[in-house]
């Protein structure tokens, strides 16, 4: 039992690890095929994956709908959705459109699916106002460090900042345009490049921890 | 009469430009004069895949003024123009590769060719029909004092290659780290180590314990990456952790995925979980939840649960992108203890804001070392701090050394920067 769930699945890992690894040094083509290879074998695993997903996925709010959960009857619209648009597949055999028309997955696409997407996306405008203001309250000197960066991109990214600016600051001689470019080009990405430089060098070491066989939270405990 | 006269006109006028466009015709074979390029050479493209070449011939001061036009053919008959270019624009400094392969010095005019592209061969087909290298004729011609000269026909073959010896400098430093890996993970058992305290694994007990108090569930998010990302493996290994403490707590556990292959990869770990902390009984099918693999409709439907279930604590760990700041500020609109941790530096700031802990990059990779507290584990992490010395000490030392040689001798900061570029 040991050999199946410890040194076997080790022994993938080690050798697909390596293989993966020397591929980046080798430009032959042959590397290229294995790369390729490697790709369709993770989508053959990720159908069947898929697969006990969508059992996963029925079969949790199917459990809601027959126990009448609180909400049980968003869990009918995962049925309707699926059935509708699996319809609409098999009708317009898999294409967006024939001869220049739309076919009903097309148009389930287009006027369903898009907007529905674009809706959540927008969403996202409203919670970067709220979570801005939750950031810009003055709690620290780092916070205010935060405030003045933010307050000065924001006005340097709109003309009338600019000319409040002028007017206000300009015996400085500096234009918020400059200062704008400073606080993104200095110190921004000095930051991001530290953070960087951190994530570059774990991912190399939880590679080669995986690699070999050190760190196996991905094979469940022993 | 004045008909005949028109006509006689005509007929001589026209004559007379045909001898003209002949004479100009000739006149221009005439013009093309032979010239013998020295050193006009074809090589290999090294370290390639084998669809380029490098065309190269010394460098003459007379041709200052000239242009260039180089031909290939596959059988030196058929001619194809690859290129036209200035005297200036060929130099040797224009071939991307490191000193150790190249010298950009060379007083020579040099081009590299993607022959696939100049012949217009699919590439699958290209490497199917010439396994053993694919044969090209060259030839340049000059043009420059209003004549043409055709220089001499030179062959060549480009090869596949097995090895990227201009990724030399990146395999040299995998190797150090590989070295330095492998003795300090061998003498993890020797002795503790210290790790400094991660606030946002700190929290984690403080998190589960306020779940179980107020008898709210925890919902945890691997994010939106698949098994093979770094981040995810180490997300996974965390809900293992997270999973445990759960399962001693008897709290709750939501976790919906967005990728089906994380998905059942968690169910298992979740599993193992709540066997390791002798609650198997509490183990339920439907903790491990997959939603979509589509973004915002994954979002939309983890914003729901969290919003219906309004669990005391959220953790984000894993890869993520715009879905980050719906997920995280909906958790706090909901007053949960938030807990987040990625890699991607786009969706920290995001984070920052609207959770209460965040594991910056590689904490999240730490994380799973921290949490289960095994030597190996934890020794790996002085390699990330080995790693990081490494790196300071060079930054510094090399942008002092960078100051004052590209001052005196420029040529030795190239080389030096070419020995840090990624390729």
């Amino acid at each position: 039992m040991n050999i199946i769930k410890k040194y076997i699945p080790l022994t993938i890992v080690f050798i697909f690890g390596i293989i993966t690894l020397a591929s980046y040094y080798v430009p032959h083509r042959a590397s290229d095929e294995y790369l390729e290879w490697i790709n369709k074998w993770e989508n053959i695993v990720s159908a069947f994956a898929l697969f006990l997903g969508m059992i996963s996925l029925f079969y949790s709010h199917y459990k809601k709908i027959q126990r009448k959960v609180d909400g049980w009857g968003y869990s009918l619209f995962v049925y309707i959705g699926f059935f509708i648009i699996m319809g609409a597949a098999i009708l317009s055999e898999g294409d967006i459109s024939k001869e220049g028309k739309l076919t009903y997955l097309g148009w389930s696409f287009n006027n369903i699916y898009n907007p529905l997407s674009a809706t959540m996306f927008s969403v996202l405008a409203f919670f970067i106002i709220s979570t801005a203001y939750r950031s810009f309250k003055i709690k620290s000197f780092a916070a205010f460090l935060l405030f003045i960066c933010g307050l000065i991109l924001m006005i340097g990214n709109i003309p009338l900042g600019e000319i409040i600016w002028d007017k206000v600051f300009g015996w400085t001689k500096l234009t918020i345009g400059e200062i704008k470019d400073w606080i993104i080009s200095v110190p921004s990405t000095a930051g991001r490049r530290g953070i960087m430089i951190g994530i570059a060098i774990g991912a190399a070491v939880t590679s080669l921890k995986i690699i070999f066989g050190i760190e196996r939270g991905y094979m469940g405990k022993e | 009469m004045n008909r005949k006269f028109l006509l006689a006109s005509v007929i001589i006028l026209s004559l007379g430009i045909d001898a003209f466009s002949n004479k100009s015709k000739d006149s221009i074979k005439q013009n093309i004069e032979k010239i013998e390029l020295k050193n006009l050479s074809v090589v290999d493209y090294p370290s390639d895949k084998g669809n380029s070449i490098i065309l190269y011939f010394d460098k003459d001061e007379k041709q200052k003024n000239f242009q260039y036009e180089i031909y290939l053919s596959t059988d030196s008959t058929n001619w194809i123009k690859a290129k036209q270019a200035k005297y200036d624009e060929l130099s040797a400094s224009n071939i991307e590769l490191p000193f150790w392969m190249w010298n950009k010095k060379r007083n020579i005019n040099a081009l590299a060719i993607d022959v696939t592209k100049v012949f217009s061969l699919q590439e699958d087909d290209y490497f199917k029909q010439n396994p053993k290298g694919f044969s090209v004729y060259a030839k340049v011609i000059a043009i420059g004092d209003n004549k043409k000269y055709e220089s001499q026909i030179v062959k060549g073959i480009a090869k596949a290659n097995w090895f990227r010896v201009d990724r030399l400098n990146n395999l040299v430093l995998v190797i150090i780290i590989s070295i330095v890996f492998f003795m300090i993970v061998s003498h993890a058992k020797k002795r503790e180590l210290f790790i400094r305290k991660i606030a946002g694994l700190e929290a984690i007990d403080e998190a589960v314990g306020r779940a179980t108090e107020m008898g709210k569930p925890v919902v945890y998010v691997p994010g939106t990456g698949s098994m093979s990302g770094i981040s995810t493996i180490a997300s996974i290994f965390i809900l293992g952790e997270v999973g445990k403490k759960i399962a001693q707590y008897d709290a709750t556990l939501k976790v919906p995925h967005y990728d089906p292959i994380v998905f059942t990869v968690a169910k298992e770990t979740v599993k193992q979980s709540y066997m390791e902390a002798g609650r198997p009984d509490s183990y339920r099918e439907d903790i491990n939840v997959y939603i979509t693999t589509d973004q915002f409709a994954y979002a939309a439907a983890v914003d729901g649960i969290i919003t219906r279930e309004k669990p005391a604590a959220c953790f984000y760990m894993g890869y993520f992108m715009a879905e980050s700041l719906l997920l995280a500020e909906v958790g706090a609109g909901v007053g949960a203890i938030q807990i987040a941790g990625t890699d991607v530096d786009t969706q920290l700031p995001f984070f920052f804001t609207a959770c209460d802990y965040t594991l910056i990059g590689e904490e999240l990779y730490a994380a799973g070392a921290y949490l289960s507290k095994e030597p190996m584990l934890v020794s790996a992490l002085k390699v990330q701090d080995f790693g990081k010395f490494l790196f300071i000490t060079f930054a510094i030392g090399f942008s002092i050394f960078l100051l004052i040689f590209s001052k005196i001798e420029t040529s030795y900061a190239e080389k030096l920067l070419d020995i840090f570029r990624v390729r």
